[in-house]
């Protein structure tokens, strides 16, 4: 399988604070990485160097086997084929359709195609009643959906979730979970990174997960060996704790 | 919708500034006709002279004025720097010394009004009854210092603030000593003549005021609690000329049109002009420049009253002075 | 003096045509100028924007003077003879609005919340798209810059005296008339010349503020 994404010997301190120390893994077209951890474990950190964000203090990241820094001309190109949400949904102040058209019109698209795809969009999300209305005004679970299909609908290759359904009540979570299961079936050459908390959330979706703990990688296993006969003791026990609720 | 929006955003911006600069094209259409910058002192202006008589000389001669009224020391200023043609002031030693470095072409007198000494309507200092203007301020000063009298001076280097000092001169202050009369009494309020009547009327305090802008004042009933208290010391004249700057120093200045203007007003029909504005029942502007009805005088002033000595006769006996062939000239009572 | 209508009309107009061009002018560098410094990091940017705060307080009298100096006649550019011409009054009062909306931009720049500007960078805007985008995202704060700078011109007389002359039908202004009839003791027509412009600038306000709050969709 081809390598989406590839970290060697990532770090990041912000400051003397150490953020994230010597990560390296790779994720796969077709995967669905699942990057677990308490809060502040530096989960964050690694999907804003990899959507190039912010440049890694040492190592080196390769997009679709291509070396990247961060804040240079062709990071902005790399960027336009991943698409990002971050852990707190954030509309512009406009309509949810100019919302939902801004990643295309950014990508420089012509308004006929733009309408068309928004169009189509707004109907898939059940929100075509309300297009003009500003985006602010949406409740807290159309935000997340429409942050999320704003990413994800000018088709980009990879696509990063920052607790993409967090506090979310369980009808809108299943409502997500499966706009981001017909993400990756539609096409074989995509690819997820999940960043969560919630264990169950990690278990219905990764395929592959990471376990990060206080700025380091602890554990890279399939689903089945994550959950089930992990090497490390401290995957037990947060896998154990976690599963708690 | 955005489209409307900003559509309608841009007609309202450029109706703002079209109608303004359409007005602003109206305003001066026109600018065909030669025109001449005048700096001038604001109380020709605010007076009503400027616009009683100006308006004459530009249908005569097909022109328009440009009258801009600041403090002496600012329409100077505006001469020395080039931005004007004529100046129309009432700042002599000032004057001389524009002349003497060049930037005027030359000083010529054109007319005067009076300093009058205006205070509380009772005139508890009973300053009416001064031989002169000297004697009035020593009175204000011995009440003053005895905390029994307030004086509200001008205090802002202007034409008037200097006629003032000039008067403390003959009582042995210089501006030095002036400037340190105690607040309790002497008020250096660095404000326009009217604003220092307007303060006079709250304090009941004296003051030394241009009779123009007093019978404005008092026409208007804006000052009732006040009265001219005392007027007649001609080393109270406040002397104008006119001044059309060099246009050897400043070439673009319109030197043409400033002597035809300097030559107008000091003609008999300029004079008889200034002559006639009556404002509040009085005349404003009493002409000087011509030999018939008042080269005495000015000589007079122009050689005396710059310095504060010598004339200390009531203003009226100018009103008949008589021409003769002798010097000194006397006026006859 | 200020005597029919139409004396009063283009005096009017003269004002709102020189706060106008002075408050587009102002706005068309400054914006510009508060948007580079509230988004871009370089060395220096705090002092640079105690200065900006600074020239808030820059007194319309000194703005006239330095503009004065610059277009008389003895001056570096006196052979433009624009001085005394509302075009002198809008360059001088240019210089009043620009350090405000300046000012305000950049506090509304920098106020937009620090997730939208991750965010549009993380939907693929370039820096420049992004900017833009950010500009839209304070646009309430910046109609509130170019409303704040509108109403120091508008108000302002010193600058306006003092390069313009308060030449009557060609430089007089608003506040200039009312200054003048003031030192000539027409309170009450001060007044009513003050109730004016008092109205005039309310217009603007009211179409200002119809902009402002507009969402922008």
């Amino acid at each position: 399988m081809k390598p989406a994404i590839c970290l060697e010997g990532v770090s990041k301190k912000y400051d003397q604070i150490v953020a994230l120390r010597d990560a390296s893994f790779t994720v796969s077209k077709g995967e669905v990485f699942g990057i677990v951890g308490p809060s502040g474990a530096g989960k964050s950190t690694i999907l804003r160097i990899v959507d190039l964000l912010e440049a890694p203090t040492e190592g080196k990241l390769l997009i679709d086997g291509q070396y990247v820094v961060a804040n240079s001309v062709r990071a902005e190109a790399v960027r336009r084929k991943i698409g990002m949400v971050l852990q707190k949904p954030v509309v512009l102040n406009r309509s949810v359709a100019n919302n939902l058209g801004y990643s295309l019109m950014i990508r420089g698209w012509n308004e006929d195609r733009i309408a068309e795809v928004v169009d189509a969009e707004l109907r898939r999300l059940g929100l075509n009643g309300r297009r003009k209305t500003n985006a602010r005004n949406l409740s807290g679970g159309e935000m997340q959906r429409l942050c999320f299909a704003r990413a994800a609908i000018h088709d980009p290759s990879i696509l990063l979730l920052d607790e993409f359904a967090a506090n979310l009540d369980p009808t809108n979570v299943a409502l997500l979970e499966n706009q981001v299961q017909e993400f990756i079936r539609k096409d074989p050459n995509r690819t997820v990174v999940i960043v969560t908390h919630n264990m169950f959330q990690a278990k219905r979706m990764c395929t592959r997960i990471a376990l990060i703990w206080d700025g380091e990688i602890v554990e890279i296993a399939d689903r089945k060996k994550f959950f089930e006969s992990p090497d490390d003791a401290r995957t037990a026990a947060f896998v154990g704790g976690e599963s708690i609720y | 919708m955005k489209g409307i929006w900003i559509a309608v955003a841009a007609i309202v911006v450029a109706a703002v500034v079209v109608g303004g600069a359409a007005g602003y094209v109206l305003m001066t259409e026109d600018d065909e006709v030669e025109s001449l910058r005048l700096a001038t002192t604001t109380s020709t202006y605010d007076s009503g002279l400027l616009d009683y008589i100006l308006p004459v000389f530009e249908n005569e001669t097909n022109c328009k004025i440009d009258v801009i009224a600041v403090g002496s020391g600012q329409a100077i200023e505006l001469g020395k720097n080039g931005d004007v043609d004529v100046l129309l002031v009432h700042s002599p030693a000032a004057e001389k010394d524009f002349v003497a470095a060049g930037y005027g072409e030359s000083r010529t007198l054109v007319m005067y009004n009076n300093f009058v000494i205006v205070g509380p309507s009772a005139d508890p200092l009973n300053t009416e009854n001064a031989k002169n203007a000297s004697e009035a301020f020593q009175k204000i000063y011995d009440n003053g210092t005895a905390g029994l009298a307030k004086f509200v001076s001008r205090a802002d280097n202007s034409g008037t603030h200097s006629k003032e000092l000039t008067v403390w001169s003959t009582l042995g202050y210089n501006k030095t000593l002036v400037a340190a009369f105690p607040s309790s009494w002497y008020i250096q309020s660095g404000q326009g003549m009217g604003a220092v009547l307007d303060m006079c009327e709250e304090l009941d305090a004296y003051t030394l005021s241009d009779d123009a802008t007093y019978y404005q004042r008092m026409d208007e009933n804006i000052i009732p609690h006040l009265n001219m208290t005392y007027s007649g010391d001609s080393a109270l004249f406040n002397q104008y000329s006119v001044i059309p700057v060099n246009s050897t120093i400043h070439a673009h200045v319109n030197h043409t049109l400033a002597a035809a203007f300097k030559n107008w007003l000091v003609s008999e029909a300029g004079q008889d002009l200034i002559a006639s504005y009556e404002k509040y029942g009085h005349q404003l502007f009493f002409p000087n420049a011509t030999p018939q009805t008042a080269r005495v005088a000015s000589l007079l002033i122009d050689e005396s009253m710059d310095v504060g000595e010598g004339v200390t006769r009531g203003w009226n006996s100018f009103r008949v002075l008589r021409w003769t062939d002798s010097f000194p000239f006397h006026a006859v009572h | 003096m200020i005597s029919t209508g139409s004396e009063l009309l283009d005096v009017t107009l003269l004002s709102l045509y020189v706060s106008g061009m002075a408050t587009i002018l102002g706005s068309a560098i400054g914006i510009p100028l508060g948007a580079l410094i509230g988004l871009k990091e370089f060395g220096g940017k705090g002092a640079v924007k105690t200065l900006t705060y600074t020239l808030y307080g820059f007194p319309p009298v000194l703005s006239g003077l330095v503009v004065y100096y610059v277009f008389s006649r003895a001056g570096p550019l006196g052979d433009l003879g624009i001085l005394f011409t509302p075009t002198a009054m809008i360059i001088a009062e240019t210089f009043l609005v620009i350090p405000l909306v300046t000012g305000i931009t950049i506090t509304s720049v920098v106020e937009v919340d620090r997730s939208i500007k991750d965010t549009v960078k993380a939907l693929g805007a370039s820096s420049s798209q992004s900017i833009v985008t950010v500009m839209r995202e304070a646009w309430v704060g910046l109609v509130m810059a170019c409303m704040i700078g509108f109403g120091r011109v508008i108000a302002e007389v010193g600058a306006a005296y003092l390069v313009g002359g308060n030449i009557d039908g060609e430089t007089r202004v608003l506040t200039t008339a009312i200054m003048l009839e003031t030192r000539m003791g027409h309170f009450e027509w001060a007044m009513s010349l003050g109730i004016v412009l008092l109205s005039v600038a309310l217009m603007v306000f009211l179409f200002l503020r119809l902009l402002q709050e507009r969402e922008m969709l």
